[in-house]
C-alpha cells in the first residue's frame, strides 16, 4: 500500500480565525502528515489515524472555504484549509476509510452484521477512486487487495477457505467482487435524460387580474428546451448577451415577444417589431429551422414526401382544376411573417424530443451554461452527422424496401426464435390445479382403497370397544416429563422472542457460535453464487469447476450438521432455523447437479461421439 | 414462387401467396388475353400492387414475340416510390430465377423539380420556377446564344447529356427518383431529360395520372408510347375526379390581374424586339400565314406545357387572320381580360353553357369562337418567338389562354359558373369563374382508344358499375375480390359516449361543447396509455382540429397525452407535414410510440398509408362529410342526368334516379374519403392487425353506417355498435392481447385457406381455378 498515498497543498490551522501555515497534507495507511513549507515552522503534525475519533468538513456550496476538521482522542483539533473541494473531499474519504480501518476486523463485522455492506461498499468505491494508485490497478488483484484491507477478515477467510482450498481460482473469486464494484463505480455514467415530452415552454403565462402585469417563469430547464427548439433565439442569445444586453433584459424581450404572439394580436406584434429589431428577431419565422427543414425535406422517406407531391401536380397549376367544388378547405390568408401556430410548436417540440438532446444535470445551472453547452452538443452532432448521414441514407432505403414486403407471404426461413405462446393466464393456473388436484385422488388411490380404510377404521373402533382404553401405551408422568422437555425451548423461544424490537436471534447466541454461523452463511452464499452462475454448463471447464463446487457443498453440509449437534440443547431449536435454509440452499443446488448429471450422462449416450 | 396460370408462367417473388391474389392475376391475365379494359376491386392489404406486377411482368416475359410495356398510373409521387420499391424487390427475384432474360428497364418519370440535379435550379422555390430556372439554362436559344457568349450560363448536365446524344441511355434495372438523380450525378447527365427520353424504351414507366389524362402534360410526355401497353390506373376510386380536374380551369381576380401585367410585359418586348430583330415578328407572322402554328423543329428542352385541349379535338388548320399579328392578338386578349373582369363582377351566382358563354364573348368584346380557340397556340409561339424564359412569370396569361382554348373548343359537357363568394364564407368577397367540366370520360377517352389494355384498379369501386358509366367504357373484365381474412385483425368500434355518457358528435351544435371536446380528449388519453406504437386521428376539418387541439393544450389534455406519446400534426404546409409524418414514422419505429393528427379530406389521409405499427389504432372524430351544396357538384349530377336521357314526362323515375344518382355520387364520396382513405390504410398484409374507433353518435345510426365500406362493416359487430369510452378502452385491450398470440397463418383450422403454398397454387392450376375459390 505504498502507493495509497494522497498529497494535497494545505493550510494547517488550530482554530477556524487562524491564517494558518500553507504545507503539505499527506495521509499515509495509517498516518497524517503535516510538513510546512517553511521548514522552520513549528507546526509539525505526524500521527496516527488511531487517535483520531472524529472528523467534520465544510458543506459544498456554504460560503466558507474548504475545510477538514479533525478531533483527537485528546479533544485537540487539527484544521486544515484546502484549496478547493475536491481536494478536500478526496482527503475526507481518506480519513473516512482509515477511519474505518481503525475498527479493524471488529468493526468491518459490527457493519457487516448491521447489514451496512452498502455503506463499505461505498467507501471503498471511494477509496479506491480517490487513490490514484489504486484507480489505475482496477485489475482483478488491485480490487483484490483493497477490498482484502477494508473487508479484512471476512474476505480473506472466504478467500484463504476457496482459493485455498483449490475449489475457485483466483480469478473466479475475484470476478464476483469485480463486477460489484465496478457497478457501483459506474453508477454516474447511466442513462442521461432528454427532453422531457410534454411541452414545458407552453408555461402559461401568469396575468395578475388587477394590474397589467404579464409573468412568465423561466427555468433552465425551460430554457434549454426554448433554445433547442428556437434556433434563433439561442443564436440571438449567444450574439446579444451580455456584450449587447442583459440576461433579463433578453428574457424580457422573448417573452414579450411571446406574449404578442400569443395574443395573436398580429397587428401590434408587426408594429412592435417594426421599431424594434430585436424583438423582432423573436417574431420572424426562424431562419435557422428554415434552413434546416430544406436540408432534411431531401432526406424523407420517399414513400411518404408529399412535398415531391406537389412538385409533380400539373393540373394544379395556379388556377386549373377545380377551385371551389366544396371538398378543399378556405385557407384563411393572414400576415405569414409573423404567424407561428401552436400546431407548428407542437411539431418542432416532437422532432427535438425525438432526436434527443441529453444534457447533463449540472448544465442546468443557468442561462448561460446551458446556451453554450447546447452549442458544443450541437457542434459535436453536426461533425458527427456528416460522417453518418450517407450510412444513415442507405439504412433508410433498406427500411423501405423491407416495408414494402409482405411479411406473411414470405416463406419463414428463420428458425431462430420459437414464438412465445402466452395463453391466458387463468387458464394456465386451472390447469395445473385441476392436474395437482386429479393427482392427489390418484395417490390416495394408489395406497388404499376407500373401502379398505373404512375396513381398518372399522376393525379398530372395534378393537378399542372389545379391550377399552385402560392400557394407556405409555404412563402417563412419563409422557408428561418427555413433553415438557420436548416443548420446553420451544415455548421459551416463543414467548422471549419478537419481544423487543431490537433483539434479534442472532444476537442471543454465544459469540463464537454467532460467528461460525455468519462465517457459514457467507460461505454458503459465495459458493452458491459461483455455483448458479456457472450454469448451463457450456464448455468443460465449467463441469470441473462446478464437480469441485459440489464436493465443497456436501464439505459444508456435513459441517453445519456437526455445528448443529455441537451446540448445546437449549439453544439447537435456534440453531435449526436458522440452519435449515442454508441447507435447503445447498440440497436445492445438489438435486440439481444430479439431476443435471444425469440428463448428461444420457445424452452422451445417445450420441456417442458426441461432445459432453 | 413460380407457377403457371395457364401458358403464363408467373414469377411471384414470395413462398406464398393469398388466394385473392392468384384469382387477380387469373382475371387479369384474361383481360391481357382478350386486350381489352378491366375493372379490378380488391381491398387494401392483400397485395394488390405486387400481383398486378408480377403478372404483367410475367406476361411480357413469356410474350416476347409482341413485347408489351407496361405503364403504370400513381397519384402521387410518393406512391409511385412504393410502387418502384415493390418492383425492384420482384425485379431482383426474377432475375436470380431467370438470370439476364429477366432485365428490364423500370423508370419513375416525375417532373424537373423532383429530378433536377443543378443546384442553382433545384434550390428554387417551387415546380414553376424550377421550370423556369431550367428553360433559361437550356432553351434552344440560350444555348445557341452561350455557344457565341461564353459567359451565358448554361446547364452542364444538360450539355453533357446533349453532347452524349444516342449514347446517353440507362443500363436496365428498376431506377427511383433518386436512383435516377443518383445516376444522372454520376455520369453529369441531366436525370430529367434522359428519364423523358428512356421513357420510350422502358418496359415498365411509372408515372403520375397527369402525365396519362391532362393533355397539357400528356401532351409532351406519353405522345409517343406504343399502342401495345398495358395502362394500370392503381388507387384509381377518384380517377373521376382526375380527369374533371385535368379539363377545368378557374379564374379569379389575382389571375387577371397577373393577366394584365403579363400583357403590358409581353406588349414592351414586343417593342423592344421591333427594334433590334424585327424580322423575327415578321418571320413568325409567315409562318403562321402558312398554317403551321408552331415550328416542328422544337426541341425537348423547349417545350412547355402543351395545348390543354384534348390531342382529337385540337384543330389542324392555320391560326385565323385576326390574331396572326402579335400586336393583334395582344388586342384580343385585353378584350377577353376586361370582358372577364366584368363578369366577375357580379354578387350573385350565375351559371352559363359554354355556348352562351361564347356567344356573349363574341358578342361583348368582339372575339369569334375560332380566335378563342387558337389562343394556345397563338401565346404559345408568341412567348417562343419573344424567346421568353421566365414561364412561371406567365402563367396566369397561361390560364386565361388556355380557358379560352377549352372554352371555344368544348360545347357539351362543360359549364361556367360564377360564384361571388365561397358559400361557407359569405361575407368574405372572392370571386371566381369556373369552367368546369362534368364530364370524366372526355379525358380518359383517348386513353382508351389509344392503348390495348387499361385496368383500373383499387381497393373501393364500389357500385364498381358505376365507373364504366362515369367513364364511358367496356371492360371485358369487371370483378370485385373480397379479401378473406385469418383472424379477426380489424376491430372497428363506433363510440357515442364518453365516459359520463354524454354523447360525443361533431355535429353543428355540438362540436364546440367543452364536455365533447373533454370526451374526446379523454378517449385519446386512455387509448395512447394502452395502445402500443402509433395512433392516428383524423378530424372533420383544420379549423376543428385547431380548435380542438388548442382547448386540449389549455385544458391539460395535450399534456396528458405528451406523457405517454409524442405528438406530431398535419399543417396546412406540406413540407412540414411531410416532415413531421417522417418523424412520426421514426417515433413508431424507435418505440417511442406517437399520435398523428390529421384532416379526414387533407393530403395525409388521401394518400399515406399507417400500415402495420405505424397506425395500431385510428381513430375517427366525428363524420367528414363532404359539402354537398357545392354548385360544380350540383351542375355535374344534373349533366350526368341528362347523359342518362331521360324522357320529359318520366317524372317519378327521374327524380328516382337523380336521387339515386345523387345517394351514388355522395356516398362514393363518403365512402372513399373518409373510410377507405382514413381508415382503409391499416392494413398491410393478413399478418397486420389494426382497431378503428368511429366516435360520433351518428355512426350508430344505420344509413351513416352503411356508407362505410363493406369490409369494415363485415367486422363490425352489433356489440361495438354503441360503446363509451370505458367499454371501447376494454375491448381494445382484449383486442390488442388477442393480436399478440401466434396464428396459424394458412388459415387451415378454419375450413378455407388464406395463404396458398407453391403445391397449393399447382393444385389449382390443375383443377382450374373456378372451383375453389369465390
Amino acid at each position: 500500500m505504498s502507493s495509497g498515498q494522497v498529497t494535497k497543498r494545505v493550510k494547517y490551522k488550530t482554530s477556524v480565525k487562524d491564517a494558518g501555515t500553507p504545507g503539505r497534507l499527506s495521509l499515509v495507511k495509517e498516518r497524517l502528515v503535516f510538513r510546512p513549507n517553511n521548514p522552520n515552522s513549528a507546526s509539525k503534525l505526524d500521527m496516527q489515524f488511531k487517535y483520531i475519533t472524529n472528523h467534520r468538513y465544510t458543506k459544498e456550496g456554504s460560503n466558507k472555504a474548504p475545510m477538514l476538521n479533525l478531533t483527537s482522542n485528546q479533544g485537540a483539533s487539527y484544521i486544515f484549509e484546502f484549496e478547493s473541494y475536491e481536494d478536500l473531499h478526496i482527503c475526507r474519504d481518506f480519513v473516512g476509510c482509515a477511519n474505518l480501518m481503525k475498527f479493524g476486523h471488529k468493526g468491518v463485522a459490527e457493519l457487516l452484521h448491521r447489514q451496512q455492506k452498502l455503506q463499505i461498499l461505498e467507501l471503498i468505491r471511494k477509496f479506491i477512486q480517490n487513490n490514484p494508485a489504486e484507480m489505475i490497478c482496477s485489475s482483478v488483484q488491485g480490487c483484490c487487495k483493497t477490498i482484502d484491507y477494508v473487508l479484512h477478515s471476512e474476505l480473506q477467510k472466504l478467500h484463504q477457505q476457496f482459493v485455498g482450498g483449490g475449489v475457485l481460482t483466483e480469478a473466479e473469486f475475484w470476478a464476483t467482487r469485480k463486477k460489484l464494484l465496478e457497478k457501483d463505480a459506474n453508477r454516474k455514467a447511466k442513462q442521461r435524460g432528454g427532453l422531457k415530452s410534454s411541452v414545458l415552454a407552453e408555461s402559461k403565462p401568469f396575468i395578475d387580474g388587477r394590474t397589467n402585469r404579464v409573468t412568465f417563469n423561466l427555468t433552465p430547464e425551460i430554457v434549454r428546451e426554448i433554445f433547442s427548439e428556437k434556433p434563433a433565439v439561442h443564436r440571438a442569445y449567444l450574439n446579444f448577451v451580455p456584450s449587447k444586453m442583459a440576461d433579463k433584459d433578453f428574457w424580457t424581450k422573448y417573452c414579450r415577444a411571446e406574449y404578442l404572439q400569443r395574443s395573436k394580436n398580429i397587428a401590434a406584434a408587426i408594429a412592435e417589431a417594426a421599431e424594434d429589431e430585436e424583438l423582432a428577431i423573436f417574431l420572424k419565422p426562424d431562419d435557422i429551422l428554415a434552413n434546416e427543414t430544406r436540408r432534411k425535406i431531401r432526406r424523407v422517406d420517399p414513400t411518404l414526401d408529399m412535398e415531391t407531391d406537389q412538385g409533380d401536380d400539373y393540373s394544379h397549376l395556379p388556377d386549373h382544376g377545380i377551385f371551389r367544388d366544396g371538398s378543399k378547405e378556405v385557407a384563411e390568408s393572414g400576415n405569414e411573417l409573423y404567424q407561428r401556430t401552436l400546431l407548428q410548436d407542437l411539431n418542432r417540440h416532437a422532432a427535438v424530443v425525438l432526436q434527443g438532446t441529453p444534457i447533463d444535470e449540472e448544465q442546468l445551472k443557468d442561462t448561460q451554461t446551458v446556451a453554450e453547452a447546447l452549442e458544443r452538443s450541437k457542434q459535436e452532432r453536426s461533425t458527427a452527422s456528416k460522417d453518418d448521414e450517407s450510412s444513415a441514407d442507405q439504412e433508410r432505403l433498406k427500411g423501405i424496401s423491407q416495408a414494402m414486403t409482405i411479411d406473411d407471404l414470405r416463406g419463414s426461413n428463420d428458425h431462430h426464435l420459437a414464438p412465445l405462446w402466452i395463453k391466458d393466464p387463468r387458464d394456465y393456473f386451472d390447469s395445473r390445479q385441476a392436474s395437482s388436484v386429479k393427482t392427489s385422488i390418484e395417490a390416495t388411490k394408489g395406497t388404499m382403497s376407500s373401502h379398505e380404510s373404512y375396513g381398518l377404521l372399522r376393525e379398530s373402533i372395534s378393537q378399542i370397544k372389545s379391550m377399552g382404553l385402560n392400557h394407556p401405551v405409555v404412563a402417563s408422568e412419563v409422557a408428561q416429563k418427555v413433553l415438557s422437555v420436548l416443548t420446553h425451548n420451544i415455548s421459551s423461544t416463543k414467548y422471549n422472542l419478537g419481544k423487543k424490537p431490537g433483539e434479534s436471534l442472532l444476537d442471543s447466541l454465544p459469540t463464537s457460535v454467532r460467528d461460525e454461523l455468519l462465517h457459514h452463511h457467507i460461505s454458503i452464499e459465495e459458493l452458491m453464487k459461483h455455483f448458479w452462475s456457472s450454469y448451463p454448463i457450456t464448455n468443460k471447464y465449467l463441469n470441473t469447476k462446478v464437480t469441485k463446487l459440489k464436493d465443497e457443498m456436501s464439505k459444508m453440509d456435513s459441517q453445519l450438521q456437526k455445528l448443529k449437534e455441537a451446540v448445546q440443547p437449549d439453544i439447537r431449536h435456534q440453531i435449526t432455523l436458522l440452519i435449515r435454509p442454508m441447507q435447503q440452499a445447498l440440497e436445492a443446488a445438489m438435486q440439481h447437479y444430479d439431476a443435471e448429471q444425469q440428463k448428461r450422462a444420457s445424452k452422451a449416450r445417445e450420441k456417442p461421439n458426441g461432445y459432453s | 414462387m413460380k407457377f403457371q396460370i395457364e401458358e403464363v408462367t408467373v414469377y411471384f417473388p414470395y413462398d406464398n401467396i393469398y388466394p385473392e391474389q392468384y384469382t387477380y392475376m387469373v382475371e387479369l391475365k384474361r383481360a391481357l388475353d382478350a386486350k381489352g379494359h378491366c375493372l379490378l376491386e380488391m381491398p387494401t392489404g392483400t397485395g394488390k400492387t405486387i400481383a398486378l406486377l408480377s403478372l404483367i411482368t410475367s406476361y411480357a416475359l413469356a410474350k416476347t414475340e409482341s413485347p408489351i410495356k407496361l405503364i403504370y398510373c400513381t397519384r402521387t409521387v410518393h406512391e409511385m416510390e412504393k410502387t418502384l420499391a415493390e418492383l425492384k424487390f420482384l425485379h431482383n427475384y426474377q432475375v436470380k430465377h431467370l438470370g439476364a432474360a429477366a432485365k428490364m428497364l423500370a423508370i419513375g418519370l416525375s417532373s424537373r423539380k423532383n429530378l433536377c440535379v443543378n443546384p442553382k435550379v433545384s434550390s428554387a422555390e417551387n415546380r414553376d420556377s424550377v421550370d423556369a430556372a431550367c428553360r433559361k439554362l437550356t432553351a434552344s436559344w440560350v444555348r445557341s446564344m452561350a455557344a457565341e457568349n461564353p459567359n451565358q450560363p448554361t446547364c452542364e448536365f444538360y450539355e453533357n447529356y446533349d453532347r452524349a446524344a444516342g449514347g446517353a441511355v440507362l443500363p436496365a434495372g428498376v431506377y427511383t427518383l433518386e436512383d435516377l438523380r443518383a445516376f444522372g450525378k454520376e455520369k453529369g447527365w441531366c436525370p430529367y431529360f434522359l428519364a423523358r427520353h428512356m421513357v420510350q424504351f422502358a418496359n415498365v414507366v411509372v408515372y403520375s395520372y397527369q402525365y396519362l389524362l391532362d393533355p397539357k402534360v400528356a401532351g409532351i410526355i406519353s405522345k409517343e408510347m406504343q399502342k401495345e401497353s398495358v395502362v394500370v390506373f392503381d388507387e384509381a376510386h377518384n380517377i373521376d375526379n382526375v380527369c374533371i380536374e385535368a379539363l377545368s380551369v378557374s379564374v379569379r381576380r389575382q389571375t387577371l390581374e397577373g393577366a394584365i401585367r403579363n400583357i403590358s410585359r409581353i406588349e414592351n418586348e414586343i417593342d423592344r424586339f421591333k427594334d433590334i430583330d424585327a424580322g423575327r415578328l415578321r418571320a413568325e407572322y409567315n409562318r403562321l400565314v402558312e398554317g403551321l402554328a408552331l415550328r416542328g423543329d422544337l426541341s425537348a428542352s423547349d417545350a412547355w406545357l402543351a395545348n390543354p385541349a384534348l390531342p382529337d379535338d385540337i384543330l389542324r388548320q392555320a391560326v385565323p387572320g385576326n390574331i396572326r399579328r402579335a400586336e393583334h392578338f395582344l388586342h384580343v386578349l385585353r378584350r377577353l381580360v376586361q370582358y372577364l373582369k366584368v363578369k366577375l363582377d357580379t354578387d350573385k351566382v350565375e351559371k352559363e353553357s359554354p355556348v352562351s358563354f361564347v356567344a356573349s364573348i363574341n358578342s361583348d368584346a368582339g372575339i369569334d369562337q375560332k380566335a378563342l380557340k387558337f389562343c394556345y397556340d397563338r401565346l404559345h409561339s408568341l412567348l417562343m418567338t419573344l424567346e421568353i424564359t421566365d414561364t412561371d412569370e406567365f402563367l396566369h396569361i397561361q390560364t386565361i389562354c388556355d380557358f379560352a382554348t377549352l372554352v371555344g373548343t368544348y360545347a357539351r359537357g362543360f359549364s361556367i359558373i360564377i360564384e361571388p363568394f365561397d358559400e361557407r364564407m359569405p361575407l368574405i368577397p372572392d370571386p371566381v369563374l369556373q369552367l368546369c367540366c362534368h364530364d370524366a370520360s372526355l379525358a380518359i377517352k383517348p386513353v382508351f382508344d389509344r392503348f390495348q389494355s387499361v385496368v383500373i384498379t383499387s381497393g373501393t369501386l364500389s357500385p364498381i358499375d358505376l365507373y364504366p358509366r362515369l367513364l364511358n367504357f367496356h371492360p371485358v373484365v369487371s370483378r370485385s375480390f373480397k379479401m378473406s381474412l385469418t383472424r379477426d385483425c380489424i376491430c372497428p368500434m363506433v363510440l357515442t359516449r364518453g365516459s359520463d355518457q354524454l354523447p360525443v358528435s361533431t355535429k353543428f351544435d355540438m362540436r364546440s361543447d367543452p364536455g365533447v371536446v373533454r370526451n374526446y380528449g379523454k378517449l385519446l388519453v386512455e387509448m395512447v396509455s394502452i395502445v402500443p406504437d402509433g395512433i392516428v386521428c383524423f378530424f372533420v376539418s383544420y379549423s376543428y382540429m385547431d380548435g380542438i387541439i388548442n382547448s386540449w393544450n389549455e385544458s391539460g389534455i395535450l399534456k396528458d397525452i405528451m406523457q405517454h406519446k409524442l405528438v406530431f400534426i398535419e399543417t396546412q404546409d406540406v413540407v412540414e407535414t411531410t416532415l413531421a409524418l417522417d418523424n412520426y414514422r421514426r417515433a413508431c419505429d424507435c418505440g417511442r410510440g406517437a399520435v398523428f393528427f390529421s384532416v379526414a379530406r387533407g393530403k395525409v389521409a388521401e394518400g399515406i398509408d399507417f400500415d402495420r405499427h405505424y397506425g395500431r389504432l385510428v381513430i375517427m372524430f366525428g363524420v367528414p362529410f363532404q359539402y354537398t351544396e357545392s354548385k360544380i357538384l350540383r351542375a355535374r349530377l344534373e349533366y350526368l342526368r341528362d347523359t342518362f336521357q331521360i324522357k320529359e314526362g318520366d317524372f317519378l323515375t327521374f327524380d328516382a334516379l337523380i336521387d339515386v344518382m345523387n345517394i351514388e355520387l355522395t356516398d362514393r364520396n363518403l365512402n372513399q374519403r373518409q373510410a377507405a382513405q382514413c381508415v382503409g390504410r391499416v392494413i398491410r398484409s393478413k399478418a397486420d392487425y389494426g382497431m378503428m374507433i368511429f366516435a360520433d353518435k351518428r355512426y350508430s345510426r344505420h344509413d351513416k353506417r352503411s356508407k362505410l365500406p363493406g369490409w369494415i362493416l363485415s367486422h363490425l359487430r352489433d356489440a361495438n355498435l354503441n360503446l363509451s369510452t370505458d367499454m371501447a378502452l376494454h375491448i381494445a385491450r382484449e383486442f390488442l392481447r388477442k393480436m399478440a398470440q401466434p396464428y396459424e397463418k394458412t388459415g387451415s383450422t378454419t375450413g378455407r385457406k388464406t395463404l396458398l403454398s407453391q403445391e397449393d397454387v399447382e393444385k389449382l392450376g390443375n383443377n382450374g381455378a373456378q372451383e375453389m375459390l369465390y
